[in-house]
């Protein structure tokens, strides 16, 4: 019982990283209908940015709070001067324009820092503490309530502001939003500048349990993607719910299945989205989209 | 095949390509070169055009699915890789060489039924979504699998030695062999995508809607594009073994996967010559940037396909069309300067005039 709890601990911490990387996911598609493929690498490259900051003597803290703010940056800029011109046209050809930017990231990330794997320092300490009578690590708990955090935050920038409120139009109705007199491209940067941010959180709190490489995030941009088609493109709560459910059910699969183990854990969540497709299509929590031709 | 290989040298003369003669000499050609060529490189040459062979059937692969049918998938490397394993099991087993043949393709069809079936329930991108996971997926499993698999070893089968009597090269054999496979895919595939399936693809691309209200269920073509791809992409796989003769989870890791997708969009998509350009691209681009900076491989490959995707979308078998609208734009521009009744302006809107017909059924 001691152990089954740890797993799930663990698997929530897992599982919020997946679900913040899920998270910018949708919040993209929700701005701009398209499945941004570089998410992983965006976050892996402001991973790459921090540890070269503290490389550089900057406190680990303050480096990570400006990767975030590079990752902001950066997604603007990306959404402004790569994705603008091709968001109006076919959506097939903005994703392999995406996944010719993560080729691109990867590729930087690894020419200017190698494809070794690199040291990521902790920002929790590796110590277990008793939690009702149960060990559990300080890094998993760390883990899970920093993305818990910023998923209130971003809730109440959403609910909350004016520019929450902004985005929202935009996401509901492009046209009808620009009509209405709002700076319809501004706030797609907006939005994309908050997903790269988001994914550079989610970056700086797994870099250290993987060590950092420009692949590092591959796997988890397939546990992002099916959470997020298990949890519905329509529904952020479905989406971080579905990823903590992965990230508990890979890890209990991964010991107290034979065959799986801690190779094959990734195949937990494929095989999940297979059941679930097959039962339920518009995911867990997700609405049936009708479209009018 | 034939005529389609020609397609990029001939677009400036296709006025002279019309002429029935040499519509069908220039098969026969083609055909005389192919058998003329592997007896007359070196080996080092035959080898890279084999690699280019097996690669461009799997880019083809990639492009029923993709280019004709609108469903970006990132697993075709899986299904190569499934029909090299395939392959090498069969003829460790010393299986009739046939029967590993058809197990090479209808293995990776299967799997490639069950993995559609499940994928295009949801619209939109949930194929390239759930395509994703096959070769993140494909390499553990390869690996756990090694009573049949080899493990991360891999295994090696050496089936293609060139028969006692033929007075052949090994490689010269291997490269006859891709001819014969993979020119067959080809021309089968041309037939399919310029047929009625090919318009059914071609409509599910453009509209969804559209294509169900004229009694085309997007779902059941999806499925149908994406089995085929599989199917393709198994043919690809045993093509890899013919050639490299050796396997490991290494040949579908999900770089290579995504350098499938990347030389398909530079090749062209929705393109049979683009294919064939495509493998091209996976073959050597990779061999020319090792030798300057391995490093450097995955940087240019994305910022290439950026590059392309930027200044033309058609990929690198859309040049001539694109070039050829440049000159008479830029022609145009001049005004009445250029007279209509010099030569070469008659070979250019010659050109503008046939070339869809030839190669623009995907974009209908």
């Amino acid at each position: 019982m001691d152990k089954f709890i740890q797993l799930v601990v663990d698997g929530l911490s897992t599982g919020s990283v997946y679900a913040a990387l899920a998270l910018a996911i949708v919040l993209v598609h929700q701005a701009t209908g398209l499945i941004n493929f570089a998410q992983g690498g965006l976050a892996v490259l402001a991973a790459y940015v921090a540890w070269w900051l503290t490389n550089q003597g900057v406190p680990l803290v303050l480096a990570i709070l400006l990767s975030i703010v590079f990752s902001f940056a950066l997604g603007a800029l990306v959404e402004r001067y790569l994705m603008r011109r091709f968001e109006r046209g076919d959506p097939d050809t903005a994703v392999v324009v995406t996944i010719g930017l993560l080729t691109l990231i990867t590729g930087v990330a690894g020419w200017l820092w190698t494809y070794n794997n690199q040291q990521f320092p902790s920002l929790f300490s590796l110590e277990t503490v008793s939690l009702l009578g149960v060990s559990v690590s300080i890094r998993s708990i760390g883990t899970t309530l920093a993305i818990v955090v910023v998923m209130v935050l971003l809730q109440a920038l959403f609910a909350g502001t004016k520019l929450g409120l902004a985005l929202r139009a935009v996401a509901v109705n492009p046209q009808s939003a620009a009509f209405s007199g709002l700076p319809v491209g501004r706030l797609l940067m907006v939005g994309w500048g908050l997903a790269a941010a988001l994914g550079a959180v989610a970056g700086a709190l797994v870099a250290p349990q993987l060590t950092l490489t420009p692949g590092m995030l591959d796997n988890a941009l397939v546990y992002a993607l099916a959470a997020v088609i298990l949890g519905g493109l329509t529904s952020p709560v479905g989406v971080v719910v579905a990823a903590w459910i992965i990230g508990v059910l890979e890890n209990l699969a991964a010991v107290y299945v034979g065959f799986i183990g801690f190779d094959l854990k990734v195949a937990v969540p494929f095989i999940l989205i297979f059941v679930v497709l097959i039962v339920r299509p518009q995911g867990l929590f997700g609405r049936k989209v009708v479209v009018r031709v | 095949m034939a005529r389609v290989v020609e397609a990029p040298a001939s677009s400036a003369a296709s006025s002279f390509r019309r002429r029935p003669w040499v519509r069908r000499a220039g098969p026969l050609v083609l055909l005389v070169v192919l058998v003329a060529l592997p007896l007359m490189l070196p080996e080092g040459a035959n080898d890279t055009l084999a690699r280019i062979g097996v690669f461009a059937v799997a880019v083809l692969g990639l492009n029923v699915v993709m280019g004709y049918t609108g469903q970006v998938s990132l697993g075709q490397i899986f299904f190569l890789g499934l029909g090299a394993y395939v392959t090498a099991y069969g003829v460790t087993n010393d299986w009739n060489i046939v029967l590993v043949f058809v197990l090479a393709c209808l293995v990776p069809a299967v799997v490639g039924l069950v993995v559609a079936l499940a994928a295009a329930r949801l619209g939109g991108l949930a194929i390239a979504m759930v395509t994703i996971a096959l070769p993140i997926v494909g390499v553990p499993l390869a690996k756990r699998l090694s009573d049949y698999t080899g493990g991360s070893q891999g295994l090696s089968a050496r089936f293609t030695d060139a028969p006692e009597g033929t007075g052949l090269y090994d490689d010269q054999w291997q490269l006859y062999l891709v001819f014969l496979i993979g020119g067959t895919v080809f021309l089968l595939t041309r037939n399919l995508v310029r047929g009625r399936y090919g318009r059914a693809f071609a409509i599910v691309k453009g509209n969804e809607n559209v294509a169900s209200s004229m009694g085309i269920s997007p779902y059941r073509y999806k499925v149908l594009a994406f089995t085929i791809a599989s199917l393709i992409g198994g043919v690809s796989g045993f093509l890899y073994m013919v050639v490299v003769q050796y396997t490991s989870p290494e040949t579908m890791s999900f770089g290579h996967s995504i350098e499938l997708l990347v030389a398909m969009v530079i090749g062209g998509a929705a393109s049979i010559v683009g294919s064939i350009l495509g493998g091209a691209f996976y073959v050597v681009v990779p061999d020319l940037t090792n030798a300057i900076d391995p490093s450097l491989t995955a940087l240019l490959q994305g910022a290439l396909l950026l590059v392309v995707l930027f200044l033309l979308p058609g990929g690198l078998a859309s040049l001539p069309r694109a070039l050829t609208r440049g000159r008479r734009r830029s022609r145009a521009g001049r005004g009445p300067a250029a007279p209509p009744t010099t030569p070469s302006s008659t070979t250019g809107s010659g050109t503008a005039a046939e070339e869809p017909e030839t190669e623009r059924q995907g974009h209908a």
